[in-house]
Parts: structure tokens; sequence; C-alpha cells
């Protein structure tokens, strides 16, 4: 009995399948069989990316409801929030990096797959707009599938509203670097996905507008399976740098050392 | 007469005899002069652009078509406007900033491109720049769907100071096909979107079409387009481009606060 894990400590890798420990995971997540990441839930990817204890979570800006009534989606709500823990799939706050105070957001995709709702909208554009009035950096971890069907119209307007608010936060000259992680599709790709400083997209991560399956049925094209991923859109000249997770800190670190100096803690 | 369900909306607005944007545009504007190309890829068919003069004024015209026959459909994706067509918008929206003119859309298309080369050549950045300069834009800009709209594909040329829709006209987050694919809902294919507001009538009701304009009698539908344009110029020509972009924020943060 001593040597039965105990629960969780184990969990099978989304691309290679093989067992991996809780242990060989950490910190970064990466697998060391196939070396592909998994996906961050808002904890461990702050907890990579930040110095430790500067974490400070802006107000709650909206709750997610089914004002539309749409079959399913007050229970799909509660299910993600039992899974995650979290209220919706995005937090923003202020924290440090290598000394450096930002404002940083996190998407989660464990959460309906990050989807861009009023809330997840909302939120965006408070960290947008705390950026300019703090006048610091702003730092978004992107994953989200797209638009929330469930909330129709209400989804997608937050598209154009994001793009205003970023109009403003363009016309602060503050510094804003977005990491796309995985995946980073549809609306959110579309919207504030690229408008930043600097792109960059994490290894192998899923990238693009309209989805691969979508892609292969419009067309009947045979997709290779590079396409879309970060390596490809760094062939084609749509993000600045392929970055290793293991590495996003420091060179977060390195942008904000070439921005502000070196003389932070 | 009583108001159509989805499905014949849906119908209504595909069918190859739909008023198209070309034909609006030669009804409504004299010396049509068109614009081709991004000026990097190519030149999308999908989106007509050009100036000309709208009741003796000078103005911007943006047209997407779906086309009326196979031939024609296939040239131009369907309407689903490629990562060029949305380069070339965003140039001649540009040119209507510095020549100060005012832009008008006319929209009927099913979303955005799926394909490789788009994808390829930034279809995502390319969607998300027009979107945010319709926003920014010092001129009056309108957008007049006359079939259906959807995905963020269409919101970059509706971005806009007015919404105006034919009675039939549709605008979503995506097409009712593609809301069951993503919803991977195998049941009756377009019962999702019954829940989701799109028809012109639920889009006035929360407040984001400006006007809904009856297509019965047909025979004077040009007649009533002209006049709700004129009527919609005439409403925002006293604001300058401050006000202009103010009144964008205002318009699509209050549908926003409704819920």
């Amino acid at each position: 009995m001593s040597h039965m894990p105990e629960n969780n400590s184990w969990q099978a890798c989304r691309y290679c399948g093989k067992h991996v420990h809780k242990l060989q995971w950490h910190p970064n997540y990466r697998c060391p069989f196939c070396g592909q990441l998994q996906r961050l839930t808002i904890k461990q990817r702050l907890r990579i990316t930040i110095d430790a204890d500067s974490w400070q979570s802006f107000e709650t800006v909206g709750t997610s409801t089914d004002f539309l009534d749409f079959p399913g989606y007050t229970e799909k709500l509660k299910r993600a929030q039992d899974k995650t823990g979290e209220a919706e799939a995005m937090c923003a706050g202020t924290a440090k990096i290598g000394g450096f105070p930002v404002v940083i957001g996190v998407m989660d995709s464990h959460f309906m797959m990050g989807t861009l709702n009023t809330t997840i909208g909302a939120v965006i554009k408070q960290a947008m707009a705390e950026s300019v009035a703090r006048k610091l950096p702003l730092i978004l971890f992107v994953a989200s599938g797209g638009a929330r069907m469930q909330e129709g119209i209400f989804s997608l307007l937050q598209m154009n509203t994001i793009l205003n608010q970023w109009s403003q936060l363009e016309d602060s000259k503050n510094l804003v670097v977005n990491i796309l992680t995985d995946p980073t599709m549809g609306g959110v790709s579309a919207s504030f996905g690229f408008k930043a400083d600097y792109v960059l997209a994490e290894d192998h991560a899923q990238i693009g507008f309209a989805g691969k399956r979508v892609i292969a049925q419009t067309t009947h094209e045979q997709l290779s399976d590079t396409f879309q991923t970060a390596e490809d859109l760094l062939a084609h000249g749509l993000v600045d740098q392929v970055i290793q997770r293991e590495k996003v800190r420091s060179q977060l670190i390195t942008l904000l050392r070439i921005h502000f100096g070196g003389n932070h803690a | 007469m009583p108001e159509k369900n989805l499905e014949e909306k849906i119908n209504l607005v595909r069918s190859p005899k739909r008023l198209t944007a070309h034909q609006l545009t030669s009804q409504l504007v004299t010396d049509f002069f068109e614009i081709h190309g991004d000026r990097q890829l190519g030149d999308d068919p999908a989106v007509t652009t050009g100036i000309g003069l709208f009741h003796q004024r000078p103005i911007t015209i943006i047209g997407i078509n779906r086309g009326t026959n196979i031939e024609q459909r296939r040239e131009v994706n369907g309407g689903a406007v490629r990562v060029t067509g949305y380069r070339k918008a965003l140039r001649v929206i540009k040119a209507a900033e510095k020549f100060n003119r005012p832009v008008i859309s006319f929209i009927n298309m099913p979303g955005a491109d799926a394909s490789v080369f788009s994808e390829q050549h930034g279809q995502s950045e390319a969607i998300a720049d027009l979107i945010a300069k319709m926003g920014q834009l010092k001129v009056i800009n309108i957008a007049l769907f006359l079939g259906e709209g959807h995905s963020g594909g269409a919101l970059a040329f509706s971005n806009a100071n007015a919404i105006l829709m034919l009675e039939n006209a549709l605008f979503s987050v995506a097409s009712p096909e593609a809301v069951q694919a993503i919803l991977k809902n195998r049941d009756e294919t377009r019962d999702a979107s019954e829940f989701l507001p799109m028809t012109a009538q639920q889009l006035k009701k929360i407040g984001l079409t400006d006007s809904i304009i009856s297509e019965t009698p047909a025979g004077s539908l040009v007649q009533r387009i002209d006049d709700e344009l004129m009527k919609t110029m005439k409403r925002f020509e006293k604001l300058d481009g401050e006000q202009l972009r103010q009144q964008r924020r205002v318009k699509f943060e209050k549908v926003l606060k409704l819920n």
C-alpha cells in the first residue's frame, strides 16, 4: 500500500500518452518523454513567471452569468469553476518580474477553453486601463479557443471594445508584451492577440484564426502537422520569437531591463 | 406581414436573388472609381472597394460580394473575405480619413476565410488592424447589413458609428453552422442559434442596430436604403473626428452594459 501513488500524482501526457509523475512535471510542465508542454493553470503560470509573493489581484469586474438562457451554459460554468477553482478563465493584477513592477493578465484554457466572454473582456480592458493609469508595462499570457458562443454577439463585441481600449494603451506608449500560449485562436487571435510591442509564442503552441478542422473541411487540403504551430508562425514572420517556457521569465526580465534600465533589485 | 423565422431568414439572405453590394453601389453611387489590391499580397475579389459620389458628396464604399452563381461564388470564396480583403479595406479607410470622406460598408458574408493562405499571411492581425482602425476613424463610418455577417470578419467592417440592417439581415458571433460545429452539437442544425440574438429585430432591441430597413415593397427598397443612409449621415455630420470616435466607443459600451 505504501507504494501506491497518492491521488493525482501521475498524469498522462496529452501528446505522447506516457505517464508522468508530478515531480517530473515541475515546474515547467514539459513532458520528459516527448518534450511537449502541458497547458498551465493561472496559478502554475504565475508561479513560474513572477517574483514570489508579489501578486496582487485587481478587484473583480464582473461575474459570468447565463443571461441569454443558453442551454447548459450555467452548468458548464459551474463545472469549470469547480474544476479550476477560479471564477473565470482569466485573472489580472500587479506583480513584479525580476524586481520590475508590471500589470499582468493570465488566461487559463482549463476553464471553458479560455473562451472570450463579457467577463474575460472586462478583465482584459481593466488590465489595459490599469496599465495606463499606473504607467506600468502590461504582460499578457494568452490562452483561448476564441469567442465564447454561449454569449453570442456580446462575446463578439469584446473584440472591438478591447481594441478601443488598446488604442488608448498604445497612445500611452506603455510597453506591452503578449505571450501566445496553446491555444490562441479565433476572436482572441484576431483582436488583442497580436497587439503588443513584442509578440512571443510559446514553443509548439497552436495559434491561428480559423480552427484546423474547419480549414481542412473547407479546403479539402491535407494540412501539415506543423500548420498553425508557433514555429510555423515564426517562419511566416508573424511572431517575434518562439520562446521555450523555461526561458519566458528570463526573457521578460531582459525586455524589461532594456526598456527600464538595469538597476532594479 | 409576420416576421420570418431564422431558417427563412438564412435562406433569404443566402439566395442568389438577394440585393448585392454591386447592385446597390451602381444605383446609389455615381462616378464609382474602384480601388484594387492590398499592395502586399494581392487583390481579394470578395471585397469591392472604391470611391465615388453619393448625392454629390465624395464617399468611400466597401462592398462584400458573395457571388450570385457557382462560378462567381468560387471566385469570391462565397464572400469569406481573405487576408488580402481586410488589408485592402484598411488601405481605403486610411485614404478616406486623409480626404475626409465618409465610409459605407455593404455586408453579406458568412465569416472570415478558412484557408492556409490567409492563416499563414496573418489574417488574425489583419482583422484586428481593421477593427481597430474602424473604431478610431475620424470620419463617419456606417455599416449596412444586406444579408448576414458573422465573426470577427464581419465585425471588422461594422465597428461603425451606425449599424443599419435590412429587415431579414443577421449579425452574429459565428454563422449558425459554425456555432453548431464549435459547440459540437450534433442535433438539429440551427438549434443553438435560436438562443443567440442575431436578427435585425433582436439586435435593435439591445441597441446594437440603429435602424431596420423594411424589405417590402421590394420595388422601392433601394430608395428606402438611400433615404436611411442620408438620414444617418446627417445625424453625424456635425461631429468632429474626436466626437466620432467617442460616439463609437459609447455606442458599443452601452450595448455591453445592458447585460
